[in-house]
């Protein structure tokens, strides 16, 4: 890999109350990659995120992001850095239109004069031109979580975290968010790391997986890999005979 | 690009010829000074209602202490009139920091500690009934009794004999408060307002500082609510701990939300109507029928949050927007 870390995590820890969520996680993600983050329903995957962007703060470990020390940074301070995200379940803006929620991304980088160049490149680039005066309340899921990356796309970070963008999407739906996400990697420059569920996806469009199973890292490595481990099988998949989360799919 | 011109064109008159009916309505009542005291007080309602849609309105925060500013600039003004006989015209300015001080004081441990929704309302309500008890307990400034202002009807001490002179100060205000809310509303600070007045979680991870646009807005509402305070005192000629009306100050925060929130003319029109029909009832039939006022009054109300919601502006929007605009119209049939 000839490109330098963006962001690491070293043995970080999260528990709420007895349950353990996130247990010694590392991970390191190199810029203008997309790697992966998969595992089963309450593995940990959004927690993770939380931790990584600043909503949680760890318990232990700690996270670098382009060599600053962000473990128990705010947010706002972490996406002005330049790391950005979107929700499993979406968080849009009902009362603003389109243009308007997307506005509010490109403040982050942008004066006055400069807003508005950047809202046109941002919904050029993501095709929403149709629907930019459309109220968010009135658009369909496909449509926010779209208008989420856009939105996420537009504070021009050099990571993008995706929460489970593709769920819900119908394959046509999903095809067109893939082809947009890997243009947005390779003009833009951003980092990607995706958790989803949806394999197609994950196994297509990621160069690198992590695996996570309650709360542990159990593997990572190219999709091919990922997809002959005997452990993610097992714990994923649910194909073992054996173990605890054999239901788990 | 032209129809768009045309448009502001006729926005711009159409704020022109309000302004100038604001105008020349004194001089219209002019004779009555009870009508022109009624029509103040609803430019009053107006201003601290507009004012409140900065905070409550744009950064969603259901602020219910609007007469605790109110009643600190009120304070501030008048004891600096009455002691050591300060201009008013200064003091107003000073009872503008004071309010915007404490609300510093106040705003930043709810901020720092996420108070938020119901709980901030509660907070910012119990706030004006503490400073209610205070400053009648505060013997050296305020007291159980009412203390008069110097009636000089000079301008160093904004003092006049006529009611007409406040009907301007007010409407003046008004103005400063329209401009504000405008201003803020086509600028990053309005933008990052609406932003986190919907979702706190996705403002912050979009790199907004909620605490500190809070603060901002805070500020700026308890700063004017302040000033707007000195006035009041001059006009009413006393100061008294009932200006710390907890009653009053939710009636500002419903002028607000039934206006429209975050629509900047949205809750001067609430007030205007409501205030105004109120006023008027209560002039009218107020001395047959006492109380009955506060029915027709409540039913209105009720009516306006069954049919319109999200506010009374929005009417006016579909009409002006079915009327001027052919893209609204077209929008409308697709869906």
């Amino acid at each position: 890999m000839s490109n330098e870390k963006i962001l690491t995590a070293s043995g970080i820890t999260k528990s709420f109350g007895s349950l353990i969520a996130v247990n010694h996680v590392d991970l390191e993600i190199y810029e203008e990659e997309i790697v992966g983050l998969i595992g089963p329903n309450g593995a940990g995957k959004t927690t993770l995120f939380n931790l990584i962007n600043g909503l949680e703060t760890p318990d232990q470990g700690e996270v670098t992001f382009k060599g600053i020390d962000i473990t128990a940074m705010s947010p706002h301070k972490i996406c002005q850095l330049g790391m950005a995200r979107s929700f499993q379940v979406t968080r849009s803006f009902t009362q603003m239109s389109v243009e308007e929620a997307i506005k509010v991304g490109a403040y982050n980088r942008k004066n006055e004069k400069e807003v508005q160049e950047k809202v046109e490149w941002v919904i050029n680039f993501f095709g929403l031109e149709e629907i930019r005066d459309c109220k968010c309340s009135d658009l369909g899921l496909a449509s926010l979580r779209k208008v989420e990356v856009a939105r996420a796309t537009a504070t021009e970070p050099n990571l993008l975290l995706l929460d489970e963008v593709a769920a819900g999407l119908t394959s046509a739906e999903l095809l067109k968010l893939m082809s947009e996400l890997r243009r947005l990697n390779k003009e833009a420059k951003i980092a990607l790391c995706v958790v989803e569920h949806v394999m197609q996806m994950v196994m297509s469009l990621c160069e690198r997986i992590f695996v996570l199973d309650a709360g542990e890292l159990i593997a990572q490595g190219v999709p091919e890999e990922i997809s002959n481990n005997q452990r993610v099988i097992e714990a994923y998949l649910g194909r073992g005979s054996y173990g605890k989360t054999s239901s788990a799919d | 690009m032209e129809q768009k011109k045309n448009n502001q064109v006729t926005k711009s008159l159409l704020w022109l010829l309000l302004l100038i009916i604001a105008v020349i309505i004194p001089w219209i009542l002019g004779s009555n000074q009870y009508s022109v005291l009624l029509v103040t007080t609803v430019l009053l309602y107006g201003v601290m209602a507009t004012l409140w849609n900065i905070i409550g309105g744009l950064a969603g925060q259901l602020d219910l202490g609007s007469f605790a500013y109110l009643g600190l600039g009120a304070f501030t003004s008048g004891t600096l009139l009455i002691r050591y006989n300060f201009t008013p015209w200064m003091g107003m300015i000073l009872g503008g920091l004071v309010a915007a001080g404490f609300a510093l004081l106040i705003g930043i441990p709810l901020f720092r500690f996420r108070i938020r929704e119901v709980w901030y309302a509660l907070t910012t309500c119990a706030l004006v009934e503490i400073l209610k008890v205070v400053f009648t307990m505060w013997e050296k400034v305020g007291g159980p009794v009412e203390r008069y202002l110097p009636h000089y009807g000079s301008l160093y001490h904004m003092r006049f004999s006529s009611y007409i002179p406040y009907y301007y100060l007010m409407l003046g205000l008004l103005l400063i408060a329209l401009g504000v809310n405008y201003r803020i509303n086509k600028t990053r600070l309005g933008y990052y307002l609406k932003a986190l007045g919907e979702d706190e979680i996705a403002a912050e991870v979009l790199g907004i500082d909620t605490r500190s646009c809070k603060l901002k807005a805070l500020v700026c509402y308890s700063f004017l609510i302040g000033v707007t305070g000195g006035i009041y005192a001059n006009m009413y000629g006393y100061i008294h701990p009932s200006f710390f009306d907890g009653q009053e100050s939710i009636k500002v925060a419903i002028l607000g939300i039934v206006g429209g929130r975050g629509i900047t003319y949205g809750p001067l029109l609430a007030a205007l109507l409501l205030v105004g029909i109120q006023e008027f009832l209560r002039a009218s039939i107020g001395g047959d029928v006492s109380g009955l006022y506060l029915v027709i009054y409540s039913v209105i109300l009720i009516v306006v949050v069954l049919f319109r919601p999200k506010g009374i502006a929005t009417i006016f929007q579909d009409v002006y927007q079915r009327v001027f605009s052919r893209r609204g119209v077209e929008k409308k049939n697709v869906q």
